[in-house]
């Protein structure tokens, strides 16, 4: 009984050593959802919380990409379509649609995105910059990231939460 | 260091405290100079910051307490009779120690300010009563000090400033010659005193005065500078020297007198309020939890209502009824106390303004009374805060503009002295501050001249303005009425501020006033801020909430009551044309929904303009707390704040003030409902492009209509009740072309399901055909009443059904 304990434990404990060998320095962990047709990823650490779409309450005299402000939990929160701020047309909220509540300081704002697929791991080497055309400080775009078969656009979160209008 | 810092603090929260008590003491002390237990009290403020500061080491602050105690020690014996020319420089001086104590707390040192002239005016006063001893001292037997002879002290003490304009070497025999009077005086009064068993005089800390002294004439006394030397320190080098030598003498002899004079000072009055000093930030937290708290009840308070209407009768619901109460009530109470925490009696504000007044006074050469009353009104923190630059302007304002001359007044039988009375009382929900003043009043007229002058408002405008309103002119930037640009005021900048600040705090202003007899000018202010009473109204799908303080009534209209003028809406009320703007308008508001005959309009009042709000609905009034929008969202015109209801949605919060300025530019309402949109019916290329919904709770019921339709080629989509049908007509994601309704089913029925679809102007058109057992002729009516077009009884043919919904849906009959 008590090898089998110490079995147990002591593979639980490879488990997590590999675990932190992941978290090394050069691993970068972000979310990655879907707008329109392409991948897009956030830092998992600029995530408060991914939540179910519910009703929110619409703001007269802003841009049309901000739906309005929501409810969550007592906080009252801006809602921003990011179909729309990317130029897509808007779209009817689905059983994927979820809002992504981004948190950078003291400001959070609510994105609306089309579709969550999973959490990446990806090493920093895999991430190059943004291309040539869309780089400087007005990009939203912070790198791509190349993942095997597929290309991710990593978005600069200070730039989602920036108001521009 | 960190300990430092800690006791620093300390310091400073304590020094900034009894600096302000300060400045109250010694108006009252001006007018009361006799009154020992004031100059005791203020006495003890200086010393206290003195030994304070020195422990510190803010040598700079040490000198200048310590020489303001000089003086206030002298006063405090009797010695010195505090006349307005000694107050002038005792509270320049004390404004000093305040310009230090910023700095301190800015810098943590009190370096880079030159108090020297000051504490030379200091010296001289307190230098300045040995002449006075003089007559004392060779008449012993007239104890007190004879006033006519205080006065030629007094004039000694302003003749001395000419040291400034002498050279240096007479400079040199003057001190001298001071010198040897003073030696001569102190030799002889000291023998009086001895004589009469008198043993108090001189500052406590006389050997700190040595130290300074020594340091002071080490540097520029010797070197009496053949260049031109600054003024400073021509001023500042002799007279330390003169009481150099002075205080030294006398301390030998007195140093037992001294030590009980100074001694009971040290002591702080027995009675200490029990208070803890609590962190602003932690109360802000406080009433945050709060504010969630009031938003849980609201919700509760609903839950329980809707509780209350399933499951009447139950015995459980007079359990949850009472706790729902007891929730409540306590919520309300504990809302009331911590909102008390953060009150602040308005005597806070109200302390600065004798002193304001007094220099005012002498500034202008006006006579001028204030009356405070009411000091103890409480009011929110940050509403103190708020209001304090206002009524400095206003009160600035009537002491400049108002208040008349004294030989005006007189002219004018008016007592000499003019009054400005300043109270502040609670009316219901509101704290109001009047300040009244009985100078000459505000010339409507004279006010319109000026501003169309400035052309701030035009000859029309003017023309149509009211008494009141012209009064409101003197808010407006870049507006002043006196004549010269004083330095008091005039400078076209000060009342719009007062208008800013008080719309900043939801406030309302009033002004009246009568022509050579006065003005009486009104703040009033909410209690509190974070959470107020509101008015919600709705237009079409949405809701907002008009902060309910600047609601003055609502009225309910019919459409044909609104007039048009000059591109404008209006309205009659009473004897007044009320201006109209529709809220949709202002907040470009879709409008989905079909206007009804009747509409609501909410009168705004903001000081004495009004405004009338065109609402679709009133829904009530409810406690809201206002949460900001954030830094995304913040600075949106006309709204002010949201707030959560109790269905846990967001209200977005009106500002009243914003709106009445926005509504200016909204010319004709857009009455036009638009309803040629919507009807972009595609044409139809094939039987699959017509769509229709049934709506039935029954599973049988659908599948035989479905049956029925099928062979058509449409397509067809279901909903299981009213409510579901009306969400997927929102949703938009069909265009539909004909609906067949159930009406007995759970949740909404057939007819509030009508009643609701043809709310919207989209669907005005689209037919609805009910398909139910039920057959009486009053179901037929309510059919018909609720806007369906056709009305098919269960059991029906298939046939039937089929050729009723071609019908209705104009289908091709190439399709078939």
């Amino acid at each position: 009984m008590g090898d089998k304990l110490k079995q147990i434990i002591n593979q639980q404990g490879a488990q997590q050593n590999t675990e932190t060998l992941d978290q090394s320095d050069d691993i970068v962990q972000l979310v990655g959802f879907i707008i329109g047709e392409e991948e897009y990823a956030v830092p998992i650490l600029a995530i408060q919380e991914i939540i179910k779409p519910f009703t929110w309450t619409r703001v007269p005299q802003v841009p049309p990409y901000v739906l309005g402000v929501f409810n969550l939990r007592g906080s009252v929160i801006p809602l921003i379509d990011l179909r729309v701020k990317f130029g897509l047309q808007l779209k009817n909220h689905n059983e994927e649609t979820r809002f992504f509540v981004l948190k950078q300081d003291d400001e959070v704002a609510g994105f609306v995105i089309d579709k969550l697929t999973a959490a990446i791991r990806i090493k920093k080497e895999n991430i190059g910059p943004a291309p040539d055309t869309l780089s400087g400080n007005d990009t939203m775009i912070d790198g791509v990231g190349k993942q095997e078969d597929r290309i991710i656009t990593i978005l600069k979160v200070d730039k989602l939460l920036e108001r521009d209008f | 260091m960190d300990e430092f810092q800690e006791i620093l603090q300390d310091f400073l929260v304590e020094s900034f405290e009894l600096v302000e008590k300060l400045d109250e003491d010694l108006v009252e002390l001006e007018n009361t100079p006799e009154d020992l237990e004031l100059l005791n009290g203020i006495f003890r403020v200086a010393h206290t910051v003195k030994g304070a500061s020195s422990f510190l080491n803010f040598d700079i602050l040490t000198h200048l307490t310590h020489h303001m105690e000089d003086v206030l020690n002298k006063a405090r014996h009797g010695e010195l009779l505090i006349t307005p020319d000694i107050m002038d420089v005792v509270l320049e001086s004390i404004d000093l120690m305040k310009t230090l104590l910023n700095t301190i707390r800015d810098t943590s040192s009190d370096a880079g300010i030159d108090v020297a002239a000051c504490v030379a005016k200091l010296d001289k006063i307190s230098g300045g009563t040995g002449d006075v001893k003089t007559p004392e001292v060779k008449a012993p037997e007239t104890p007190g000090v004879p006033p006519v002879e205080v006065e030629t002290a007094t004039e000694n003490a302003e003749e001395e400033p000419d040291y400034d304009n002498m050279d240096p070497d007479e400079l040199e025999a003057e001190i001298e010659k001071l010198l040897k009077q003073r030696q001569e005086e102190d030799r002889l009064k000291r023998e009086a005193k001895i004589a009469a068993g008198e043993a108090v005089l001189v500052a406590p800390d006389a050997e700190t005065d040595d130290e300074n002294e020594t340091e002071n004439s080490n540097t520029p006394v010797v070197t009496p500078a053949s260049s031109p030397t600054p003024v400073t320190s021509n001023v500042t080098t002799p007279v330390p020297v003169q009481q150099a030598v002075a205080p030294k003498v006398e301390k030998v002899q007195e140093s037992k007198g001294d030590a009980k004079a100074a001694a009971p000072t040290k002591r702080t009055p027995a009675a200490v309020e029990q208070t803890i000093r609590v962190d602003v930030k932690r109360l802000d937290h406080l009433m945050n939890l709060i504010g969630e708290l009031v938003l849980a009840k609201n919700r509760l308070i609903k839950i329980n209502d809707d509780v209350e209407e399933r499951y009447e009768g139950e015995e459980f619901l007079e359990e949850l009824n009472q706790v729902v109460s007891i929730v409540s009530l306590v919520t309300t109470d504990l809302q009331i106390a911590v909102m008390k925490t953060r009150m602040l009696p308005i005597g806070k504000v109200f302390n600065k303004f004798p002193r304001m007044i007094r220099d005012l006074t002498r500034e202008l050469n006006k006579k001028i009374e204030l009356e405070i009353s009411g000091e103890d009104t409480e009011l929110d923190k940050s509403i103190v805060e708020e209001i304090g630059d206002p009524l400095v302007h206003i009160i600035r304002n009537s002491c400049d503009h108002g208040i008349e001359t004294p030989d005006l007044r007189i002219a004018s039988g008016k007592p000499e002295t003019g009054t400005i009375t300043l109270k502040a009382y609670n009316e219901g929900n509101q704290i109001v501050i009047q300040i009244d003043d009985d100078g000459k009043g505000l010339d409507a007229d004279m006010l319109k001249d000026k501003a169309m002058e400035k052309g701030l408002i035009t000859e029309k405008e003017a023309d149509s303005m009211s008494e009141k309103e012209a009064f409101l002119l003197i808010m407006k930037p870049g507006f002043s009425t006196a004549a010269s640009v004083t330095n008091v005021s005039g400078r076209g900048v000060g009342m719009d501020v007062v208008k800013t600040n008080i719309d900043k705090v939801n406030g309302i202003i009033d002004v009246e006033s009568k022509k050579g007899e006065g003005t009486s000018m009104k703040l009033k202010i909410p209690l509190t801020l974070a959470i107020i009473q509101a008015l919600l109204v709705g237009v079409q799908e949405e809701y907002y909430a008009i902060p309910l303080a600047s609601v003055l009534e609502t009225v309910r209209i019919s459409r044909d009551e609104i007039y048009t003028v000059e591109g404008r809406s209006v309205m009659r009320l009473r004897d007044d044309v009320l201006s109209l703007v529709h809220i949709g308008d202002i907040f470009e508001v879709e409008r989905i929904l079909d206007a009804s005959e009747h509409a609501y309009v909410v009168v705004l009042g903001l000081g004495t303009s009004k405004l009338g709000l065109i609402v679709d609905t009133l829904v009530g009034q409810e406690e809201i707390v206002i949460k900001s929008l954030g830094d995304y969202l913040k600075g949106i015109e006309g709204i002010a704040g949201a707030t959560i209801r109790g269905d846990g949605g967001v209200t977005l919060i009106v500002d009243v003030v914003a709106l009445m300025e926005m509504a200016k530019n909204v010319k004709a309402m857009a009455m036009i409902d638009g309803s040629a949109g919507a009807d972009a019916t595609q044409e139809k290329t094939q039987a699959s492009d017509y769509t229709i919904m049934i709506v039935d709770d029954s599973k049988t019921d659908r599948m035989i209509m479905r049956k029925a339709l099928e062979p058509l080629g449409v397509s067809l989509i279901e909903a299981i009740d009213g409510q579901e049908a009306l969400s997927i007509l929102k949703q938009g994601d069909h265009s539909f072309d004909c609906m067949l309704i159930d009406i007995e089913m759970p949740r909404m029925d057939g007819y509030t399901l009508a009643t609701e679809i043809k709310k919207y102007n989209k669907y005005k058109n689209l037919p609805l055909i009910a398909v139910t057992s039920r057959t009486g002729k009053s179901d037929r009516m309510r059919g018909v009443e609720s806007g369906m077009v056709e009305y098919i009884t269960k059991p029906y043919s298939t046939d039937y059904l089929s050729s009723v919904v071609q019908r209705n849906v104009n289908f091709k009959s190439e399709f078939l």
